[in-house]
């Protein structure tokens, strides 16, 4: 490691990590407490007060060919007071601003479901997980914000492993720092690796790939060294906190992201999140790397490395059409693999390569996707 | 080989339903005691009904030994207020099968006079028990008789007659037979609760034989107008009833006796010595101005050639157009002698008609209701029969063809409907206000309609809310005011409310709704002759239909109200829940300590609140009633506003947007529904939801200011109602309660103990 050039964030702060903390929470805390007053105003005045949302309907959520990711256009609706069937959701999403407020300021974490129970000690009724989930979409578009600023976190735990350091800046850890490299099962990406602030590492790239055994593989292989990376463990799809952190790896250290996922076509979907986000959070610009490249296991890989296959299923095959109208896929290697797995109609999982020993995934596959990403 | 020589017998009627009594709904013992129940009550009540009495009737059954378990013996006993039998009839009114009154064409519940005399034979086969019968025609003298029936040949056998005094007009029948109360029991309760429904007008008390009285005591003081007898009408007869009827037209050739005598002597101005001549002559004078019996003593007398002497020795026989005689028996010789008829002579064609019989025409207008001369002379040119056709001279294919045209010809005139007698829709409203308490309640009568040439008139009632019981709807069938309990499966009625969608009427779940159903015909087409279940013609199975559809567009209108009244309650409640609560939430959030002076905004409410306190009993102007309706509907979404749609509540609820609330209709220029699209969690596919609720809204726009406009006039003829139904409950008797009560648990009991083949009963579905 020594010798290497680590690198530092890339806007080097001017003030240390705890401030930069307090700041953004400021921020927030300011935020929700304009949307207080003005309702407070409102019913004094003996006014109905209302919430103006943006239109999360498919009519406003378009392309942005710039940020090549779906955004919400400027529809948006008023959800009233005064309209008795929106009276509902509209006392749901005031409690969750003053229960937002309430753990932003007591720096408390919590989950989708957490916030679903604690409604319920306010008497507000959610008919179920789903509909709490909903608001909460709801609070994220009124501020344009992802409910992680506002202390509500995802279940699902991804995980890291690699030459980085952290500063923490939750509660008790203030100042605390820690080398993402010293525990070989990796750190998982929750509440205090998502808001610690990034430091500096001598990692030249982030590979991400789809599966906990394979992560597991590359930390043994030590991939980390031997490629001078960071290696993230995305569990299936990529939770939101993780795309975060893909992309402040980019965007603050500036570290080219490549994506390994099965060869299917969920594969290639998980690695189109990452890049160009999901649609269902198309109101937030904050969770996704444009640059980040998919490097397999492409279909056209299947053929060439003569990969042991399972057939596609029925679903698998809708879900190739469905994606091949999604203007996303309409050019490039997304469109060609699709068409590719749609010709063989078989697939390979990333556990196919042991066939041919259980290294060779990283000691031939790997390298070569790494040289084949330079010219992506 | 012994050749058999088969042997033909005739055998009698009762005999016939003797081997047969299935088919008179006397097929076990708990079906036998309940239509022997039946029979006997709706006796009491028919004889009632006719003279317009309004009835008491008292049933009673006891058990013969209590101790033995059923089936056992019971005596039954009805006894009425009715007029009475006539002590001379009453052994063939008792002892015959098919013998009675009731034969003509008038509606009444019994048909033939077979049921009372059935159920006496079942006694007797089954005890071997004379029915005792007490009688009372002027409340003076009453006559007891014992009679037993001798099956073979249809004839009464009295055991006993005895004849004391009393002092109450009226019939008692009892008889003791073979029977099961403890499975029957629920349905003759049932029987006789849904009895006085459907007869207000009559108090009729049940002792069972558990020492359990149930009284019905009359509710409707007046008797409706009793049924008048009526001529045919021409759909309505076959080639026998024609055939009768013909001879029923030719003329009696009248006795030729002194008082005959006598008046043709002061017709013609003879004396009754006058000789043969004179009379002739004095005959051909007066011709004209003579009687029809009078001309046909002459003109048998002038072929006959004698005097008043001579004919008043013989009797005339026949009269033989065909073969021109005149045959006659002669006292003083002792044998029939014929004379010819000259077909030359004046006098033949008074003859010759009078055997004939009437003229077509004349035949159709005086015979058949609905028959006038154009129309008869239209319908022998259709027939091809001249009209002066004797009908006397029909052959047996000329009656066939004449039949034939009859039930073709499409234009006679619908049925008369005079021989119907039904309840009539205050009544029956009022009998449904007392047994249900329903919140809602609405009657109909349609008009008189006919299957067949038999006209039938159907009343029909509907009832929500209230007491009635959920699980609905429960249907209620009577005809020709019997209530009718067994085999509803197969009956018209249920197929009718079965069809509908009563979702369209704003009926959803397990609704609290009766249905009471009344058929009146001359002949009510029941699919066997227990009278259970009504057949379905096509022309009563329309009349129902138009009926109900009528009472559920009434009910959907309740529905709609109630629905209005409850969604404005819901609405105030919900401002008043939640406002608190957000004024809470935001004092914090804001940073404040006070919290904001939210009253005002909840007032801003409370024009709501005055409307969903009223509820269902306000009787609103249209236009508060269109802007309740439009805050109603809306409301009514609210608590399932997510709608699949992705929670996102901006979103308007397009199938919320009320009919006649154009101001409304701007807001769903906002966002469609009808193009709402939602993600999948998983991020990213379409899903595409349903997308033709504008259309919808906008058709449900176009019907609006109809429903604005009727919706007063309903809320005023719904007060009417209320303040009826009102006066009903005062009048209520504490004893009726119970027995209602009992006989819903005996419902219940009867359900649990699968008692007839026929199953639970109304609930269709």
């Amino acid at each position: 490691m020594a010798g290497s050039t680590r690198r530092r964030a890339a806007k080097k702060p001017k003030v240390d990590a705890a401030t930069k903390a307090k700041i953004k929470q400021k921020n927030i805390l300011g935020e929700l407490k304009g949307h207080g007053a003005r309702i407070y105003d409102d019913l004094n005045r003996g006014r109905f007060p209302s919430f103006s949302i943006p239109s999360r309907s498919v009519n406003n959520i378009v392309f942005d060919d710039a940020t090549r990711q779906y955004i919400l256009g400027s529809a948006s609706a008023m959800r009233s007071s005064h309209n008795s069937s929106q009276l509902r959701s509209f006392t749901q999403l005031m409690w969750l601003a003053f229960f937002a407020n309430r753990l932003t300021k007591e720096k408390k974490s919590s989950t989708l479901r957490d916030v679903y129970y604690s409604s319920q000690a306010f008497a507000i009724e959610f008919e179920n997980q789903s509909e709490s989930d909903n608001i909460i979409v709801d609070l994220e578009a009124v501020t344009s914000r992802p409910r992680e600023d506002f202390h509500i976190f995802p279940e699902e735990r991804s995980t890291i492993f690699g030459d980085l350091s952290v500063e923490y800046t939750i509660p008790g850890y203030e100042g605390k720092t820690m080398n993402l490299s010293n525990h070989p099962d990796g750190y998982s990406i929750g509440p205090s690796l998502t808001t610690a602030e990034l430091v500096d590492t001598s990692a030249e790239i982030v590979i991400a790939i789809e599966k906990g055994g394979l992560f597991t593989r590359f930390v043994e292989e030590q991939v980390d060294k031997k490629f001078k990376s960071i290696i993230v463990n995305t569990g299936g799809q990529a939770p939101r906190s993780t795309r975060t952190l893909l992309k402040r790896l980019h965007d603050e250290m500036g570290l080219p992201i490549i994506i390994l996922t099965d060869g299917d076509v969920y594969g290639e979907h998980i690695a189109m999140v990452i890049k160009s986000g999901s649609a269902n959070a198309a109101h937030l610009r904050e969770l996704t790397v444009p640059d980040a490249k998919w490097v397999g296991v492409w279909a056209t890989d299947i053929e060439k490395y003569k990969l042991p296959t399972i057939p596609m299923t029925e679903s698998d095959i809708k879900r190739c059409h469905d994606l091949k109208s999604d203007p996303r896929y309409a050019y490039g290697i997304w469109r060609k693999e699709l068409d590719v797995f749609l010709r063989l109609k078989r697939k390979a999982e990333l556990e196919a390569f042991s066939k041919y020993g259980l290294t060779n995934i990283t000691d031939k596959y790997l390298p070569q996707k790494l040289e084949l990403a330079k010219s992506l | 080989m012994v050749q058999i020589k088969e042997r033909f017998n005739q055998i009698s009627p009762s005999e016939f339903f003797y081997s047969n009594r299935d088919l008179a709904g006397f097929s076990n013992p708990t079906r036998s005691l309940y239509t022997a129940v039946r029979e006997l009550v709706e006796n009491s009540l028919d004889a009632c009904d006719q003279k317009g009495i309004l009835p008491n009737v008292h049933l009673m059954i006891k058990a013969v030994d209590p101790s033995k378990p059923d089936p056992r013996h019971y005596i039954l006993t009805v006894k009425d207020n009715g007029p009475g039998v006539d002590a001379d009839h009453i052994p063939l009114a008792f002892g015959t099968v098919l013998y009675g009154s009731k034969f003509g064409l008038k509606q009444a519940r019994g048909m033939f006079g077979l049921g009372a005399t059935m159920a006496i034979l079942y006694g007797q086969i089954t005890t071997n028990t004379p029915v005792v019968v007490h009688s009372s025609v002027d409340g003076k003298t009453q006559d007891r008789f014992e009679i037993l029936l001798d099956i073979q040949k249809n004839k009464p056998v009295i055991v006993r007659h005895e004849t004391r005094e009393v002092s109450k007009v009226g019939l008692t029948v009892s008889i003791c037979l073979e029977g099961d109360y403890s499975k029957a029991g629920s349905k003759i309760r049932d029987y006789v609760y849904e009895t006085s429904l459907i007869t207000p007008y009559a108090t009729i008390k049940f002792d069972d034989p558990k020492g359990q009285s149930f009284s019905h005591p009359r509710f409707v003081k007046e008797i409706p107008p009793p049924p008048t007898i009526i001529r045919p009408h021409p759909h309505g007869v076959d080639v026998e009833r024609i055939r009768r009827m013909i001879v029923e037209s030719q003329f009696d050739i009248p006795v030729v006796n002194s008082a005959m005598i006598s008046k043709i002597c002061k017709d013609i101005g003879v004396k009754k010595d006058a000789d043969f001549a004179k009379i002739m002559s004095r005959t051909a004078k007066k011709w004209k101005g003579l009687t029809r019996h009078v001309r046909i003593v002459l003109a048998m007398m002038s072929f006959m050639k004698m005097g008043f002497d001579a004919i008043s020795r013989v009797r005339i026989e026949d009269i033989d157009v065909a073969n021109g005689l005149i045959s006659y028996w002669d006292f003083a010789t002792s044998d029939t002698k014929s004379v010819p008829m000259s077909s030359d002579s004046p006098y033949y064609r008074q003859l010759a008609n009078t055997v004939q019989g009437e003229q077509l025409a004349a035949f159709l207008t005086k015979r058949f209701q609905r028959v006038g001369a154009s129309t008869a002379a239209k319908f022998s040119e259709f027939a091809g029969f001249k009209p002066e056709k004797r009908v006397g001279t029909l052959t047996n294919q000329e009656l066939v063809g004449l039949s034939d045209s009859l039930q073709k010809y499409d234009a006679f005139m619908a049925p008369d409907s005079s021989c119907l007698a039904p309840l009539g829709a205050e009544p029956l409203e009022k009998g449904i206000a007392k047994f249900f308490e329903p919140d809602f309640s609405a009657v109909v009568q349609r008009p008189a309609s006919a299957y067949s040439g038999f006209p039938f008139v159907v009343e029909m009632g509907i009832a929500y809310g209230g007491q009635i019981p959920s699980g609905g709807p429960h249907v209620y069938r009577f005809a020709n005011r019997i209530p009718l309990l067994y085999d509803e499966g197969s009956d018209v009625v249920l197929k009718v409310v079965n069809d509908i969608d009563w979702a369209r009427y704003k009926v959803k779940g397990d609704p609290p709704f009766v249905i009471v159903s009344h058929i009146c015909s001359t002949r009510v087409p029941y699919k066997t002759a227990g009278k259970e279940n009504v057949a379905d013609r096509p022309e009563i199975e329309r009349e129902l239909r138009l009926a109900l559809q009528y009472l559920s567009r009434k009910l959907a209108g309740y529905m709609s109200k109630r629905g209005q009244a409850e969604a404005a309650k819901k609405r105030a409640n919900l401002y008043a829940k939640y406002v608190p609560m957000i004024a809470q939430f935001c004092t914090e959030l804001a940073g404040r300590r006070k919290e904001p002076a939210y009253q005002k905004v909840l007032r801003n409410t409370s024009f709501e609140n005055t409307l969903g306190a009223e509820g269902a009993s306000a009787s609103p102007s249209s236009s508060s009633l269109l802007q309740q309706s439009k805050a109603g509907e809306r409301g009514a979404g609210s608590d399932h506003d997510d709608n699949g749609v992705s929670g996102n509540g901006q979103v308007q609820t397009d199938d919320a947007v009320p009919a006649g609330a154009p101001d409304i209709k701007g807001s769903t220029s906002d966002i469609s529904v009808g193009e709402m699209k939602s993600f999948d969690d998983t991020g990213g596919t379409l899903i595409s939801a349903p997308g033709d609720r504008k259309k919808a809204a906008v058709r449900r726009t176009a019907t609006s200011s109809k429903k604005a406009r009727s919706s007063k006039r309903a809320a005023q003829q719904r007060q009417q109602r209320q303040q009826q139904s009102r006066k009903g409950k005062k009048a209520l008797v504490a004893a009726t309660v119970k027995v209602r009560r009992q006989g819903r648990q005996g419902r219940q009991q009867q359900k649990n103990a699968g008692l007839h083949a026929g199953g639970s009963r109304r609930s269709p579905s």
